[in-house]
């Protein structure tokens, strides 16, 4: 019987949303997830940004060709630039968490002797508080940067 | 009890249920035994010491890698329990994984001592020594029992199937924090690599997974400290990329080798 190569070399379940999907995991492994969201929204931004910032050489017409094309979305632009902020907001503090864990190993604990029931330090109690008072800040400066974004419009 | 599995026999994968008796005091390799031995004999899955030591019946239980023989009924609080072979490997058939990669990757990182005198490790005067608090800066990274349940959770292997690993990375950093071993600059071509440790975004899984407490996120994190601070000290870059240390498994088609002889000299 003939194989089929492909699916014989398959492996399973892997790909993004394998790689993406945290249900059953770890507090850590949601972090993760929500850092690679974030860290794509902040690249499609500056692409974006890019593109927005090169009308200006284009000279002042095509400057206020883009500025009516951006008022003219209304509040999703807002919404827009709320989500981006809250991408900037986690994606800075996470990766603030990210960088005390891999260049100073702050916050591992140091390594143990295994013991029944295999706690691992590196998931430990200040890790998990690390993690949710940067949530906390986030919240509370992204809901921030929301009343100030309404405000701008005039809804508040 | 409802147990559901994922079956493949190198063709078709499928669903099968089967309905079991167990006890909360079961484990999950105690019921994958009874269902092979009264149900269906078809079923492979691997097993060996079924104590946790050997590290062959990694498998995902109910959506978590974790070791058949250390799971018990009574702990998953479930009417019926989901089996499937661990994430992110080949599968030969039904539980049992490929896992040529794996140890290709283990090997990768030279996970064995390394002194710059090579003699000294032949023609050894006396005995290299470490002392207790020495002792417990490694000594945890190796309980490794590579079951590769790591790999499985591990969310960046799913996307990138040259990532070493934290297996491996946990094993390279197991004899680098090793005062004995002296292979560090050895290892820092395969390891300082976008295939290496800097493609672990520290997701926690394999820690959280681990059945044997090695914690290789821990360890992953203070390789890529030691690693910073080789490189700020030396500047120095890597050169050889890990794709190329990586054996690959053969294609299914390659010519198997010849079965091995099993004649004996003199004999019939």
């Amino acid at each position: 019987m003939k194989m089929d190569r492909e699916k014989e070399e398959k492996r399973y379940k892997s790909g993004l949303l394998r790689s993406l999907w945290p249900y059953n995991f770890n507090v850590e492994r949601y972090t993760y997830t929500l850092h690679r969201i974030t860290g794509v929204i902040l690249i499609l931004y500056l692409i974006a940004h890019v593109f927005e910032i090169y009308h200006l050489a284009l000279g002042p017409a095509a400057w206020q060709q883009t500025m009516a094309l951006l008022g003219s979305l209304g509040i999703w632009e807002k919404i827009g630039l709320w989500i981006i902020a809250g991408s900037a907001l986690y994606h800075g503090a996470n990766g603030l968490r990210l960088i005390l864990n891999e260049a100073f190993g702050i916050l591992l604990g140091k390594p143990v002797l295994p013991e029944y029931p295999y706690t691992p330090t590196s998931l430990s109690r200040n890790q998990k508080i690390a993690i949710y008072v940067i949530v906390l800040i986030v919240e509370a400066l992204w809901i921030w940067a929301g009343i100030y974004l309404l405000w701008g419009l005039g809804i508040i | 009890m409802k147990v559901r599995i994922r079956r493949f026999d190198g063709q078709k994968e499928w669903w099968q249920d089967y309905e079991i008796d167990a006890k909360p005091s079961d484990t999950v390799l105690d019921i994958l035994n009874r269902i092979r031995e009264k149900h269906d004999h078809t079923l492979a899955f691997r097993q060996s010491c079924q104590m946790g030591s050997c590290g062959s019946c990694g498998m995902v239980i109910n959506g978590l890698p974790a070791l058949a023989c250390q799971t018990r009924i009574g702990e998953l609080k479930t009417e019926s329990i989901r089996l499937e072979p661990l994430y992110n490997y080949k599968v030969i058939k039904d539980l049992v994984v490929d896992l040529t990669d794996f140890v290709n990757k283990h090997r990768s990182v030279k996970p064995w001592m390394i002194r710059k005198n090579p003699e000294e490790l032949e023609e050894a005067s006396m005995e290299f020594q470490v002392t207790p608090d020495q002792n417990l800066t490694f000594v945890q990274f190796d309980y490794c029992i590579m079951c590769g349940v790591c790999l499985a959770a591990c969310p960046t292997v799913a996307i990138d199937p040259l990532f070493l690993g934290p297996q491996a990375l946990g094993q390279a950093y197991r004899y680098i924090a090793d005062p004995r071993d002296e292979g560090f600059e050895e290892r820092i071509e395969v390891l300082d690599d976008s295939h290496g440790v800097w493609r672990c975004h520290f997701a926690g899984a394999c820690s959280y997974v681990c059945p044997k407490g090695v914690d290789p996120a821990k360890a992953i994190q203070y390789l890529k400290k030691e690693i910073l601070k080789y490189r700020l000290l030396h500047k120095k870059k890597a050169s050889v990329k890990p794709a190329e240390l990586v054996q690959k498994a053969p294609p299914a088609n390659a010519p198997k080798p010849p079965p091995f002889d099993f004649k004996i000299e003199g004999g019939e």
